[in-house]
Order: structure tokens, then sequence, then C-alpha cells
């Protein structure tokens, strides 16, 4: 898009070139707007650390639970996989109303004896829990995705090698992170990189559960190309706008073929 | 935060532990309690929108109480029909049908091209498409609607609907031309000496035999469709035009309305696309391998 190298507002038939000039202000230059990108891109980082992280971490375990029993695992699976397919705005605001100063969470905190840890300014409303929060909930809809990756990986396992190990002497931990775990690498791979795409450009939850807020302590890069693209008025913000969003291109295609390069290697 | 997700993040190995055995806990049961628990923090926003949506002004004023004391359907009534979400519905039915409906069509033709016809350019342009599955949507997203805009499209369904098909090409191409590429050729032939042409092959032969993958590029394509909430909402401006989505986004910040309305809106939301998944969830959950292993 031309647009990126522009200073525009979208809708005036005059614009100025200013080569990358937008990529410069955005970044360092200017005084509004590169400290909010500079912070929305750390915070960008920590989300696609952590929701890729906890993701494996409850998804994984998760799938051997499940790969253990017969009965009742086809309901399980169904139930487990509720959260990926209804992803959007109407789950996002239950989960907002849970959340609340009087919601669920609270209520059931204070009732299980864990009164300490309530949020009185609600989960969301607290700068400190508001980004932590959801990041839960984004691992919440993607779990059930790195779930049932795992479960198929974990059977289509030979079990032969399972009983070799045994004979061995391996106990189930050790088959565990000696074999489970190494052969399933491929799939913690696509796991992590799926995630680590969608924390880059995904910004629907932090749209519809803070908008950014409280106080800015929720504005990640994707939302900050949305707000500079429709919601800065008629000010000259969609070349900015655009390099932001080309910037999210590249890093996107750098992961891509990153991921790629440590497939083919293991391979 | 970490409350609600640390009973399921219990490493899975303990379960079998000796440890565990000597206290008398058998590991299937513990594997069973795991499965519980996070199966109860997997639907408890839904809990919390079906109990939401059956009370009343009243009760809901009064906190939370997940199983609602006095059931009544008038809010979800109310809901459907004094604040026209019956309108959204059906706008919400139209631009994912067609959506749907266009992908299905072209994607399918496109599909049987790279998978099954010989012409030249055939990788470069398979690749251009598959590549695309890294463009960002948000470095789209202002390039659409501003030809939206020159295209006199911008606030029409249609308007967001050629985007959307647009979308889901490289994911779509994908699938389908692996399943159309797995279709025997003897068959393709010997329909060939029967004198059938390449329309008539395409028809009975390619598509019954696909039927599988394009049901669920159907799903794939028509639930995140139905869930879309980026695009629409800088799209369209008029609120008889409104999706589902939209109108739940406006519901909530033009009439501030109570958390009982709120959740009724958000459960007619969700409620269709929970039945289709739990109708047709083996084509869903093959799409999703087929789409990660792609």
């Amino acid at each position: 898009m031309r647009s990126a190298s522009r200073g525009w507002n979208g809708f005036s038939p005059q614009w100025t070139w200013v080569g990358f000039g937008n990529y410069l202000d955005l970044l360092f230059r200017d005084p509004i707007y590169a400290p909010i990108v500079r912070s929305a891109a750390l915070r960008t980082l920590g989300v696609m650390i952590a929701v890729p992280a906890l993701t494996v971490a409850v998804g994984f375990p998760l799938a051997v639970a499940l790969n253990r029993i017969r009965v009742l695992r086809s309901t399980f699976r169904t139930l487990f996989f509720l959260p990926y397919v209804t992803a959007g705005i109407a789950v996002f605001y239950a989960w907002t109303y849970v959340l609340q100063p009087d919601g669920s969470l609270n209520f059931i905190l204070s009732h299980l004896g864990l009164g300490t840890l309530t949020q009185p300014q609600g989960w969301l409303g607290n700068p400190a829990t508001a980004l932590p929060t959801l990041i839960v909930v984004m691992s919440w809809s993607a779990i059930p995705v790195a779930m049932i990756l795992y479960l198929t990986g974990l059977q289509s396992i030979d079990s032969a090698v399972l009983d070799a190990a045994r004979v061995d002497g391996a106990g189930n931990t050790r088959t565990m992170t000696a074999i489970i775990w190494p052969l399933l690498r491929p799939i913690t791979a696509a796991v992590v990189m799926l995630n680590m795409r969608d924390a880059l450009q995904g910004f629907q939850i932090f749209l519809v559960m803070t908008n950014g807020g409280p106080g800015g302590h929720t504005i990640v890069l994707g939302l900050e190309a949305y707000n500079l693209a429709f919601f800065s008025g008629l000010g000259p913000t969609l070349g900015l706008a655009s390099a932001l969003g080309w910037i999210l291109f590249v890093v996107a295609l750098l992961l891509a073929a990153l991921n790629l390069r440590l497939l083919r290697r293991r391979a | 935060m970490t409350a609600v997700t640390l009973p399921a993040a219990v490493p899975v190995d303990r379960v079998a532990s000796p440890a565990v055995r000597r206290r008398g806990f058998s590991p299937r049961l513990v594997t069973y309690l795991i499965l519980l628990i996070y199966a109860a923090i997997s639907v408890y926003p839904f809990a919390v929108m079906v109990s939401g949506a059956l009370q009343g002004d009243q009760e809901i004023r009064q906190g939370a109480h997940l199983i609602p004391q006095h059931l009544t359907l008038s809010t979800l009534a109310r809901t459907w029909s004094d604040l026209h979400f019956f309108t959204y519905f059906t706008n919400s039915i139209e631009v994912t049908g067609f959506t749907t409906l266009g992908v299905l069509v072209i994607y399918s033709l496109a599909g049987y091209a790279f998978g099954v016809l010989r012409f030249p350019g055939r990788k470069a342009l398979y690749g251009l498409f598959v590549a695309l599955l890294f463009v960002p949507g948000i470095t789209l997203l202002l390039p659409v609607v501003i030809l939206q805009g020159k295209l006199n499209i911008l606030g029409t369904h249609l308007g967001i609907i050629l985007p959307f098909v647009n979308g889901t090409a490289p994911l779509s191409v994908l699938l389908l031309t692996n399943s159309f590429r797995g279709v025997p050729g003897e068959l393709r032939e010997s329909a060939r000496c029967d004198g059938a042409g390449e329309l008539r092959t395409f028809w009975s032969i390619y598509l019954p035999s696909c039927r599988p993958a394009l049901i669920t590029i159907g799903l794939l394509t028509a639930i995140p469709t139905w869930n879309e909430y980026v695009l629409t909402r800088v799209s369209l401006n008029d609120p008889a035009t409104y999706t589902l989505p939209i109108a739940l986004q406006n519901l909530n910040s033009t009439l501030s309305p109570q958390q009982n309305v709120l959740m009724a809106a958000s459960l007619i939301i969700v409620l269709p696309v929970v039945v289709l998944f739990v109708l047709l969830q083996r084509y869903f959950v093959n799409g999703v391998q087929g789409a990660v292993k792609g």
C-alpha cells in the first residue's frame, strides 16, 4: 500500500510524499505516537510469549489426560472445543461480565475464602491485572486447537515405542519427558507459531474487552494500528496506520521463515 | 487470574506417580477430576450467558447467581423483538450465507484448477495464494475500506461479503487443492472416455468425492464470518444493515443495558454456532487439523 509512505487523511485528494518518514515517525520521532507504539510493541511481545506458553502448558496435559480415558472422551472433547468455535464479541462480553467488580469471579473467590485475591476494581479495571487477565482469556480460546492437535499426535504414536520404553524400565514420568514430549515437538512448534501469529495480529479481544484501557495499559500494536486508521478523526494518521500494518506484516513473515527453518532442521 | 487455570495446569505425570497412588487416589479418578475442572472452565462463560439471559431485570441487579431463582424467557423475547435482534439475525444469515456460498463456488473451482488441471504458471500462482496466509488482516483493513468506498459499496452487505470471500482464499484454496489432488486420476480418465466434459467431470466426479472437505471449508468460513466484528464495524453504519456482533456492540455502547439483556443478545449469537458445531464437529476437527498441517 502506497499510503504507508504518505501523509494523508484518507479523504482529501492531496497528499504529500514523505518516504520512509512515517516509519521513522512511528518508531522514534513523533512525540505522541512513538512512545505509545514502543510500549505497545513491548506489550505485544509479552503477549506473544505468554499466550503460546500458557496454551502449551495447559493444552498438552489436557490432551494427555484425554488420551488416557475411554468413557466420556468425546463428550469432554466437545466441551473443550466450544471456546474456539464461539470466540467472538459475545463470549468476550460474557467474560467481561464475569470479571467485573461484582462479577462471578470475585464472588467465587470470596466464597472460597480467597477474599484477598479478589479485585475490587474488577479484573479488567486494575492496570496491574488487565493484561494478564486478557492473556488468560486469549489462551482460553487458543487451548482447544492445541489440545486437538496434541491429541491427534498422541494417538499417532506407535504403542510399540511406549512398550519398549516400559520394558527398558522407564516410568511414566520418564516416558513422558524422554519419549512422548520429544516426539510431539513438531506439534508444539505449530501451536507456538500459530499462537504467536495470532498474538501479533489479533486485537479483537483487546478492542472488545478493554479498548486499550485502563489508561492505555492494554494497547497492543494491532489495536493501535486500528485506532490510527479509523478512530483519530481526520488527522493525517492513515499513513502511520499503514506503516504499522506493514511492520506487522514483515514481523509475521520473519516469524514464518524462522518457523520453517526450525521445522526443517528437526526433520 | 492464575487461580482459574491452575487446576488444569497440574502436570498429568503426577496422576500415575507412586506418591499419589500411595495416598489411595486412583489415577483414573484424578484424571477425570482434572478433565472435569477444565470442562467447567471451558463452559463457564456460556453458563453465565445462559443464566443471565434467563433472569429478569430485578434478579440480575442483585448480583451473581449462577442458577436463577425465577426463570423467565421474557428477557430473551424482549431482546429478540423489541431490540430488533430478529432483523440483525436475518442480516447475519444473509452475510454468512452468501459468503459461504461464494467461497464454496469460487474456491472449489480454483482448487480443481490447481489440483487437477495442468496449466503454465500453476505452481507460482498457487504459491502466491498460499503466501497470502501470512498477510495480517489489519494490514489489509484500510485498503479494503478505501476500495469499498471507490466501488460505492461501503456500508452495504455486498461490501463486506466480497472481502470476506476474498479473505478465506488462502486457506480454502490450500485445503481444497489438497483434497482434489487426492481423487484418483483414473476416475477422471474414465469419465473423459465416457464423454464427460471438464465441467461435467468437476460436477459429478470431483465435487461428490470431496464432500467432507467442502463441508469443512463451509464451516471454517461460516463460523468466523458469523462472529466477524472488526471489518464489519468500520464498514456498516446504518443500523438497519447491522449484523449480530455489531448490533451487540451497539446495544452495549448506546443503551448501556442491564447484563441480562446483554447476555440474552450474546446467547442469540452463540447458540446457532454451538448447534452447528455439535452437529458437524467431525468435519470441524478435521478442518482444524488440515489447516495446521497445511
